[in-house]
């Protein structure tokens, strides 16, 4: 007898930008039925952002992030978890087991345009520059001599 | 019972001689160092605040310089494994 029970997980998907640039809808579509086709109640599912990688993945230097929560039994993870090795559209995933699910994923998901998404080889945005505080003197301001 | 609970360990713990009388403010190991709470959730997707802990190397600070108890030094390590699997922090060197 399989002891079965069910949980809350959470899957960090990284999506190719080659496949999301075809259209955002039917791939997160196709990817939320990789989790509904072995039995998985999708609690909230939304793209969670889209940014340049930390080290390039089979040649990627930029990915989008598509961040799901889901009921399942946990005899159904293994199956969830072969299909999403499979499949060529992820470039990697995170699966691990949550407490509960965070009230943010329940906020609607913005509007995403993909052709907006910036080429592979765009580079990093430079890092803001800190311009130097404005010294006001006190003096010029109030007309006050610091001088007794 | 163990010769620790016996020995008074040369007294400066219970307000021996050698210190005049006064509580010493170091323990037998050392001063306590004062525990450091997370000012924000140890979440594999909180990168900007996971960085913070993170040397120019890449590598994870130890609880020495992070402050952290035993359970959230864990937790910020598991955090910074999981932030290098999802591509979200560099394995080596700075972001």
């Amino acid at each position: 007898m399989k002891l079965q029970r069910t949980r809350t997980y959470e899957c960090m998907c990284l999506l190719d930008n080659r496949e999301v640039r075809k259209g955002w809808q039917p791939l997160k579509d196709a990817m939320l039925a990789m989790f509904t086709k072995h039995g998985a109640k999708i609690l909230s599912g939304k793209r969670w952002d889209e940014r340049r990688l930390a080290y390039p993945i089979k040649g990627q230097h930029r990915g989008t992030y598509l961040l799901v929560y889901f009921g399942a039994d946990t005899q159904a993870l293994a199956g969830i978890r072969r299909d999403l090795q499979f499949s060529e559209s992820l470039l990697r995933f995170l699966l691990v087991e949550c407490a509960e699910v965070p009230q943010s994923a329940y906020e609607p998901e913005g509007d995403f345009d993909v052709n907006n998404i910036p080429a592979d080889d765009a580079p990093a945005l430079p890092p803001p520059v800190e311009e130097p505080p404005v010294e006001v003197s006190s003096t010029i301001e109030t007309g006050q001599s610091t001088e007794a | 019972m163990s010769t620790m609970s016996q020995s008074n360990g040369g007294g400066s713990r219970d307000g021996g001689s050698r210190d005049g009388g006064r509580r010493s403010k170091f323990g037998r190991f050392g001063a306590r160092r004062r525990e450091v709470l997370p000012e924000e959730p140890l979440d594999y997707k909180n990168v900007a605040y996971l960085a913070k802990f993170v040397s120019a190397n890449g590598r994870i600070q130890s609880r020495k310089r992070t402050g952290f108890s035993g359970q959230n030094q864990r937790l910020l390590a598991a955090a910074i494994k999981r932030a290098r699997l999802c591509a979200l922090m560099p394995f080596v060197g700075r972001m």
